[in-house]
C-alpha cells in the first residue's frame, strides 16, 4: 500500500472520502485496482484515462451485460472511457453504503438506453435481451407479452413506458434490488 | 417521436447535466422550447416539459448554476434556524424586516457545511464536479458554532470520526471477506446469504459459549477443589474421546461434573456467595432468550421487506428486469448460467400464466385424479416418516445395552443410532424429491413442500431421541446420571453428523465431481455433475444448531464445539460450493432466502424449546450428579431463591400474576393489537384509492396533452392561414398601389 499512498496526497484521500462513500483505506484499495486495469499508464499519471475496452477488463464488469452501459453512465466525457475519479464514483455508488435512491438514480440512468429520460419499449426490449444473453432467444410473441406485463404492472398513468418515479417506486418495493445491485470492492 | 426525437438526441448524448440545463433551466418552459414546441405539437413532446419530469433533472441543474443555497435550504436543521429567525423578526414587530432578504441565510455554520458536503456524496455528478462543489462550500465565509452549540457538534465530530474508524478495523477483520466475494462471484448474491446465515450461526454460538464459560465454566474451574474423583481407567482414549465415556465423562464437558454448591470467597475480607446452580438455569434462560431474540429480528427484517413486496405481487415482472442481474458476478461461467436461469424464469413464469389458464379448464375427472395423487403422496411420506422414526426407536432400543468384547464392534453398537439417523436424513430426501414429480405443483410450491418435508424428517429423528431417552428414564436401568447420558447422545450425534459432512464432501462428492469434469460421458456426467442445492445445506447448519441448543444444557462445553464445527462448515461449504458444484439452475432471490433460513431456524428453536422446559419443570434430576441433585426439578432452584427474596418483590410478582392484574393488561393488549389492525385496513384502503387516483391523473394528463398538441396544431394553421390571408392582401395593395 506505499506505493498507492505516495501517488496521493492527504488531502487528495481526505476529498474523495468526503466525497463518495469510502474511507481513505477502501479508495486506495480501489485505486490499486484500477491501477491493474492498466499498470504502466496508471503509473505515470494515477488519473489516467482508460479506454471503454480496458474498463470492460475488470471482472465484474467484464461479464456484466450492462458493462458499458455502465462505463458510459460514469465516464465524465461520457464515451465511456474512463478516469480513476470516474471509476471511484462508479465502485461508491455500487458500494454497499450507497443508499436506496442513489443507486436508483443510476440504474435507471444505465438502463435508459436512448437517453430520453423514460424506459420506453424499446429500453425494455433491450434490457430483457442483454439479460437473457446472446445464446438464449425468446419468441416474439413472448417478448411482447413480457413487455406487455412489465408494463402493466408499473406503469401507472398508462403512457406506455416508464418515468423515473415510476421505476423509483419499483425499486422501493423490491427488497432484492440493493443486494444485486452491488459490487464489493 | 419524430422531430421531438431528431432534437433532443444530440443533447442527450453528449449527457444529462448539459441536457438539463438545456430544458430545464427554469421549472417551467422557456419561450425557446415553447417554440420549438410550436414546431412540433407532439403530446409525447410536451410530455417532457411537464413539471413533474423535470424536478429530477432540476435538482441536479440547480447545483451546476452555481446557486448552492438552494440545497442549503433543503437541510433540515438549516431551515429550523431560518424559522426561528423569522419568528423572532416578527416579534419584534418589525414588518419590514421580514420583507427584506434575509442575510442570515448567506452565512453559514460549520455543521451545515458539513452537513452539505455530505450531501454531495448523493449526487450523480461526475467527480471532479463534486470536487468543485466543495471546495465552493468550503471557500464560502462560515460561523463558528458558539457555547453549547459549538460543543455539540465537536462532540458529534469525534463521535463520527470513530465510527469511521471502526468501520474501517471492521472491514479489515471482517471474517471471510474475500471468501464471500469469490463465493458472490461465482454464484450470486442468494447463495451468499447462505454463507452469511452460517456466519451469523458461528456468532451466535461463540456468544452461548462465552456466556456459558464466564458464568458457569469459569468459576467451576476456579472455585471447585479438584481431585474429588479419580477418572476410571479408560482403555483407550481414542474411542472416549468420540463417545463421551470414559475420562470425557467426568470432564467438564457434561453436566454431571457440576457441583451443587454456593460458593464463598473472600473479596476484601468480605464473604461473597457465588450460586452455581442458580447461575446455571439463568444462563440457560438467557442464551436461549438472546438466540430467540436475534433471531426475530432479522427474521422479521425480512418478513417486512416481503410484506413491502408482497402487497398483491404486482411486480413480479419487473423485479425479473431490473432487479435480475446480480452485479457482483465476475466470472464467465456463472454469467453464461445466470444468463440461463434468467432465460428459464422468465419462461417459467410466462408458461406459468399460460398453466394457470389450463388450470382452469382442467376437466373434473383430472382434478379428482390429482387430488388423489396428493393425497397418496403426502400419507406415503407420512408412512416414511413414521418408518424412519420407528427405527430410529428400535435400533436405539436394541443396541444401547449392546456391549462387545471388540472394540470396533463396540464402537459400531455405540453410535449405531446416530447412523441410522445419518443415513436417513441423506437418503430419504431423495426419495422426497423424486415423489413430488407426481404431484405437478408450480416450481416455487415444489421448493417450498421439499423444505417443508425435510424438516419434518430431521424434527421426527430428534423427537425419536427425546423418546428414547424419556424411555431410558423410566426404565428399571436408569443410567446413573441420565443428564450425562443425554449429553453423550447428543455429543455423539454432532460429531457424526459432522464426520459425515467432511467425508460425503471430500471422499464421496469430490471425486464425483472430479471425474465428471475430466471425463467426457453422458452417463458419468449425470452422476457426477451436483449443483449447489441450497435448501438441503441450510437444513444441515439448523440440524446442527439445534443439537447444539439442545446439548448445551447437558453439556455445557458443547457450544464450544459446535462453534469450531460451524468454523470448519464454513470451509467445507466453500468447498463443496467452489469445487464440487455448478451453480444452480433455480434463481435464489437473497432476501427471500434469508426469511426461509430465519423461519426454519424458528421452527427447530421451538421443537428443541419447548421439551427442555417440560424437563425442567417436570423432570426430577439425577440424584448422583450435577447442579441439581436433591431437587424435585430444575425449577425448583430459581422458586427457592424466589422466596428468598424481600417480601415486597414477592408481593409484587405475586400480583402480575394474579386476574386482577392480568385481565386488564389482556384487554388493553387485545384493543391495541384492533386498533393497529384498523389502522392497517385503512393504510391498505388508502393504498387502492391512491393508486386509483393516479390512474386517474395519468389518464386526465394523457388527454390535456393530446388537446393542447391538437389546440397548438389548430393555432398554427390558423396562423398560416392569416398569414396567407395578409400576403394576398400584401399583394392585393401591391397590385392596387401599382
Amino acid at each position: 500500500m506505499g506505493q498507492g499512498r505516495s501517488q496521493f496526497s492527504e488531502e487528495e484521500l481526505q476529498d474523495y472520502q468526503d466525497l463518495t462513500y469510502f474511507t481513505k483505506k477502501e479508495v486506495l484499495y480501489a485505486h490499486q485496482k484500477f491501477k491493474v486495469l492498466a499498470p504502466e499508464k496508471v503509473g505515470h499519471n494515477k488519473n489516467a484515462k482508460l479506454p471503454m475496452s480496458k474498463m470492460l477488463n475488470y471482472p465484474e464488469l467484464n461479464v456484466n451485460p450492462f458493462g458499458d452501459r455502465i462505463c458510459k453512465v460514469f465516464s465524465s466525457s461520457r464515451d465511456g472511457d474512463c478516469t480513476f475519479e470516474d471509476f471511484l464514483d462508479m465502485m461508491s455508488v455500487f458500494s454497499e453504503a450507497a443508499p436506496k435512491s442513489v443507486k436508483a438514480e443510476h440504474a435507471f440512468r444505465i438502463f435508459d438506453f436512448d437517453g430520453d429520460d423514460m424506459l420506453g419499449i424499446s429500453d425494455l426490449k433491450q434490457i430483457i435481451e442483454r439479460l437473457i444473453g446472446k445464446d438464449n432467444h425468446l419468441g416474439e410473441q413472448e417478448m411482447e407479452r413480457l413487455i406487455q406485463n412489465v408494463l402493466e404492472e408499473a406503469d401507472l398513468d398508462d403512457d406506455g413506458a416508464l418515468s423515473f418515479a415510476e421505476f423509483e417506486h419499483i425499486i422501493d418495493r423490491s427488497s432484492d434490488f440493493l443486494n444485486v445491485f452491488r459490487m464489493r470492492l | 417521436m419524430s422531430g421531438g426525437g431528431n432534437k433532443k438526441k444530440p443533447t442527450k448524448t453528449q449527457g444529462w447535466e448539459e441536457a438539463g440545463s438545456e430544458f430545464y433551466q427554469e421549472s417551467y418552459p422557456t419561450d425557446a422550447e415553447l417554440d420549438a414546441l410550436q414546431r412540433d405539437p407532439n403530446p409525447k413532446h410536451l410530455a417532457t416539459l411537464l413539471p413533474s419530469k423535470q424536478t429530477r433533472a432540476a435538482a441536479t441543474i440547480r447545483i451546476r448554476t452555481n446557486d448552492n443555497r438552494t440545497i442549503r435550504r433543503q437541510t433540515a436543521s438549516r431551515s429550523r434556524r431560518d424559522s426561528t429567525v423569522h419568528r423572532r423578526a416578527s416579534t419584534a414587530g418589525d414588518v419590514q424586516v421580514a420583507m427584506l432578504p434575509d442575510l442570515s441565510e448567506n452565512l453559514s455554520n460549520e455543521q451545515t457545511t458539513w452537513e452539505e458536503i455530505m450531501q454531495i456524496k448523493g449526487m450523480p455528478v461526475p467527480m471532479s464536479q463534486k470536487k468543485e462543489m466543495k471546495a465552493k462550500i468550503l471557500n464560502e465565509p462560515n460561523l463558528r458554532l458558539q457555547g453549547y452549540e459549538q460543543l455539540n457538534w465537536k462532540r458529534r465530530k469525534i463521535w463520527r470520526q470513530f465510527i469511521s474508524r471502526l468501520k474501517e478495523m471492521h472491514t479489515k477483520i471482517e471474517l471471510w471477506r474475500s471468501a464471500l466475494k469469490r463465493i458472490e462471484g461465482h454464484f450470486g448474491t442468494g447463495v451468499v446469504a447462505y454463507f452469511i446465515f452460517l456466519k451469523y450461526l458461528l456468532f451466535l454460538n461463540l456468544f452461548i459459549f462465552t456466556v456459558i464459560f464466564l458464568f458457569i465454566i469459569l468459576p467451576t474451574i476456579l472455585l471447585v477443589n479438584s481431585d474429588t474423583q479419580n477418572p476410571p481407567n479408560s482403555s483407550n482414549v481414542v474411542f472416549d474421546l468420540i463417545q463421551g465415556t470414559g475420562f470425557m465423562e467426568h470432564s467438564l464437558l457434561f453436566y454431571g461434573f457440576y457441583p451443587n454448591e454456593t460458593f464463598d470467597y473472600l473479596v476484601n475480607e468480605s464473604v461473597m456467595y457465588y450460586n452455581l446452580p442458580l447461575a446455571y438455569v439463568c444462563i440457560t434462560v438467557v442464551y436461549f432468550a438472546t438466540s430467540l431474540v436475534s433471531m426475530v429480528k432479522s427474521a422479521a427484517n425480512g418478513f417486512k421487506e416481503r410484506l413491502i413486496e408482497g402487497e398483491g405481487q404486482f411486480y413480479q415482472y419487473c423485479n425479473f428486469i431490473f432487479g435480475g442481474w446480480d452485479f457482483c458476478i465476475h466470472n464467465e461461467k456463472s454469467a453464461a448460467i445466470k444468463h440461463k436461469a434468467i432465460y428459464n424464469e422468465i419462461k417459467a413464469c410466462l408458461a406459468a400464466e399460460r398453466l394457470e389458464e389450463m388450470k382452469q379448464n382442467r376437466t373434473k375427472g383430472e382434478h379428482t385424479k390429482l387430488i388423489i395423487v396428493r393425497i397418496l403422496v403426502n400419507v406415503i411420506v407420512l408412512a416414511v416418516l413414521g418408518a424412519c422414526g420407528t427405527a430410529i426407536f428400535f435400533v436405539f432400543q436394541e443396541f444401547r445395552n449392546e456391549s462387545s468384547d471388540d472394540y470396533f464392534e463396540g464402537l459400531l453398537f455405540q453410535f449405531l443410532p446416530s447412523i441410522t439417523i445419518v443415513c436417513f436424513n441423506i437418503l430419504v430426501p431423495f426419495l422426497f424429491k423424486y415423489l413430488i414429480q407426481f404431484e405437478r405443483y408450480s416450481p416455487l410450491v415444489v421448493v417450498r413442500f421439499t423444505l417443508f418435508r425435510t424438516v419434518l424428517l430431521r424434527l421426527a429423528s430428534i423427537f425419536t431421541l427425546y423418546i428414547t431417552l424419556g424411555s431410558v428414564l423410566t426404565s428399571s436401568e436408569k443410567p446413573n446420571c441420565w443428564e450425562t447420558f443425554a449429553g453423550q447422545q447428543i455429543y455423539k450425534l454432532v460429531i457424526t453428523d459432522f464426520a459425515t459432512h467432511v467425508i460425503l464432501t471430500f471422499l464421496v462428492n469430490f471425486p464425483r465431481a472430479f471425474i465428471a469434469r475430466h471425463v467426457e460421458n453422458k452417463f458419468i456426467k449425470l452422476v457426477g455433475e451436483q449443483s449447489f442445492d441450497l435448501p438441503k445445506h441450510v437444513l444441515d447448519v439448523v440440524y446442527l444448531q439445534t443439537l447444539c441448543w439442545l446439548g448445551c444444557f447437558y453439556a455445557p462445553l458443547l457450544s464450544f464445539i459446535a462453534s469450531l464445527i460451524f468454523f470448519f462448515m464454513f470451509y467445507i461449504k466453500k468447498f463443496v460450493c467452489l469445487v464440487n458444484s455448478n451453480p444452480s439452475a433455480t434463481v435464489y432471490r437473497a432476501s427471500r432466502s434469508n426469511s426461509m433460513f430465519m423461519i426454519v431456524l424458528l421452527v427447530s428453536f421451538v421443537s428443541v424449546v419447548a421439551p427442555l422446559a417440560y424437563s425442567f419443570s417436570e423432570v426430577e434430576p439425577s440424584r448422583g450428579c450435577g447442579p441439581f441433585r436433591d431437587l424435585p426439578s430444575v425449577w425448583s432452584r430459581v422458586e427457592f431463591t424466589f422466596y428468598s427474596t424481600p417480601d415486597w418483590v414477592q408481593s409484587v410478582v405475586a400480583f402480575l400474576s394474579t386476574a386482577g392484574f392480568a385481565v386488564p393488561v389482556f384487554l388493553l393488549l387485545f384493543l391495541l393489537l384492533y386498533y393497529f389492525r384498523a389502522v392497517n385496513a385503512a393504510n391498505r384502503q388508502m393504498v387502492v384509492v391512491l393508486k386509483n387516483q393516479l390512474v386517474l391523473e395519468g389518464h386526465d394528463k394523457q388527454f390535456l396533452l393530446e388537446r393542447l398538441s391538437k389546440f397548438i396544431k389548430q393555432q398554427q394553421e390558423h396562423q398560416k392561414r392569416l398569414r396567407h390571408v395578409d400576403v394576398l392582401q400584401d399583394g392585393d395593395t401591391n397590385i392596387s398601389s401599382n
